[in-house]
């Protein structure tokens, strides 16, 4: 009996077997994939890596010095302060190496200084815009210049951190501030139509009493379910999908981890800062208008004389331009300067370009006024 | 875009024919979202349904806080209130601490700053104590 037949029956059957071999590999590629996907968004990534040592404490807030890298003859002789929003987590200054605005600035010859204004507890719902500008950041201020001992220094305010720069250095002028930097800074509310938080805090639908009566601070939760809403499509789906599109290259995936860390690391707004930047700030525009009072004392803009760089997102959703544009025909600074970047609210700091555009601009613009 | 292997194949994704149509779908829904959300309605839907969320949720809250509330004081454990009043006294007294430390730099700045007045000045011209001082 020849074999011919079962061994072509056999060949054959061996070829399909083989023919799945490929499959197999593409499903285990696949459930490679879906391993790193749910891995990435289910973890912490390694953030906030740049050396730094503890200076100072009140309360929640802590201040840091990033550890010079640069010898003290070649460092430039003004300080920098770094003030970020209260409502979230001011790593994102620092947020992995090589992608670090501080690391960049430290690297070429800054003395660093970080704010970290902490995450406020129930007994924190009475801190006002007052507290954080006039009691905390004067006292570390005094820091500063203490470790540092330099007499003049240099702020930076980002978001809601350059409302309180601004209000401090309004209220505060002789205390030695050499250069004020506002980044994507909300100070101007007086075109509501082009704000859609205004529209939505706005006194016919919001009780912002309620809200506060019920969580005391506003919870972290809601604040950013808040940014997302702006743009909900691009929030909740979208980058999800350039997520799953990108999973294969170990860098975006990096790149993506630590972003998505510091957006769901949420934390609350002390209540009466929020009732504040409400009231005051939403449906008032009491900062613009020259209305705004701070522990009793009026702040008028025009008090600022320090050099002012006032770098403004483009393509910012949550500060439009329009927002941070009118602070420069206030202030009193013979120095003044307006840097506009195309960009969003965070993507012009933190996004893969910054270190190309803003930075180096920044740490220019910086230089040639910390001598 | 994706990477592709070393060998340049692209690795198995089931949803790749499906890319194009869902980019173009999303971009679409996007702009349409963004525009719902920056609308009055969508301002006063929201507003609302938080108003129903927070006067429903109300009286329960309220009830879960006297209860708690008494739970505690049977068990003579502070309240909530108790120790955040605590934490609030620990935070003046930080600052107090704070304002100590400015007052010591600043004592210890004027000791460490050398004297602007010559020496020779000082002995033509001396101050004296003003217990030491006669009167007529």
């Amino acid at each position: 009996m020849s074999g011919g037949p079962v061994r072509a029956t056999l060949a054959r059957m061996g070829e399909f077997m083989e023919s799945f071999v490929p499959l197999e590999e593409q499903s285990l590629a696949f459930q490679k994939r879906l391993r790193t996907f749910t891995k990435v968004i289910t973890t912490k990534a390694r953030i906030a890596q740049t050396p730094k040592e503890l200076v100072w404490a009140l309360n929640k807030a802590k201040l840091y010095r990033y550890v010079p890298v640069v010898p003290a003859r070649s460092r430039h002789r003004v300080p920098l302060l770094l003030v970020f929003a209260i409502m979230n987590r001011p790593y994102i200054l620092d947020l992995r190496p090589g992608h670090s605005f501080v690391e960049f600035m430290v690297g070429r010859g800054f003395d660093v200084y970080l704010l970290d204004w902490g995450s406020p507890g129930i007994e924190d719902k009475n801190m006002k815009f007052d507290d954080y500008a006039m009691e905390y950041l004067p006292r570390a201020i005094r820091k500063v210049k203490a470790v540092s001992g330099s007499e003049v220094f240099s702020l930076l305010g980002w978001c809601i951190g350059a409302i309180l720069t601004t209000i401090y250095a309004a209220m505060r002028p002789d205390d030695g501030l050499r250069n004020l930097l506002l980044l994507t800074a909300p100070l101007d509310f007086s075109k509501r139509e082009n704000l859609t938080f205004a529209r939505w805090t706005d006194a016919k639908y919001f009780d912002v009493e309620k809200v506060l009566a019920a969580f005391g601070n506003m919870p972290g939760e809601m604040i950013d379910y808040g940014a997302k809403a702006l743009r909900p499509i691009d929030n909740y789906v979208t980058n999800y999908c350039k997520l799953w599109d990108n999973v294969d290259s170990p860098r975006a995936v990096e790149a993506w981890h630590a972003m998505n860390t510091w957006v769901t690391d949420n934390i609350p707004m002390a209540g009466a800062a929020y009732r504040q930047l409400i009231l005051d700030f939403y449906r008032n525009n009491s900062l613009m208008a020259g209305t705004l009072h701070i522990q009793g004392q009026r702040v008028e803009l025009r008090n600022i004389e320090a050099n002012l760089l006032d770098v403004i997102a483009e393509g910012d959703h949550i500060t439009p331009p329009c927002q941070s544009e009118a602070i420069l025909e206030k202030v009193s600074s013979a120095d003044k300067e307006i840097f506009r970047v195309p960009g969003g609210h965070i993507g012009i700091m933190a996004g893969s370009g910054a270190h190309k555009t803003t930075w180096p601009h920044i740490e220019k613009w910086l230089s040639a006024r910390s001598f | 875009m994706p990477e592709t292997k070393e060998n340049g194949a692209k690795p198995f994704d089931p949803f790749e024919p499906f890319r194009g149509m869902r980019d173009a779908y999303l971009d679409a829904m996007s702009k349409a979202m963004i525009d719902a959300v920056n609308t009055e309605g969508y301002a006063q839907t929201t507003g609302a349904m938080l108003d129903y969320f927070l006067t429903a949720s109300a009286p329960v809250r309220e009830s879960l806080e006297k209860a708690m509330t008494q739970a505690l004081v049977q068990l003579s454990l502070p309240s909530r209130q108790e120790v955040a009043a605590l934490a609030e006294r620990f935070t003046n007294v930080e600052m107090r601490l704070d304002d100590l430390d400015a007052k010591i730099d600043r004592i210890l700045k004027a000791m460490a700053t050398p004297r602007e007045t010559p020496i020779a000045e000082k002995r033509v011209n001396p101050v004296r104590p003003a217990a030491k001082s006669k009167k007529a």
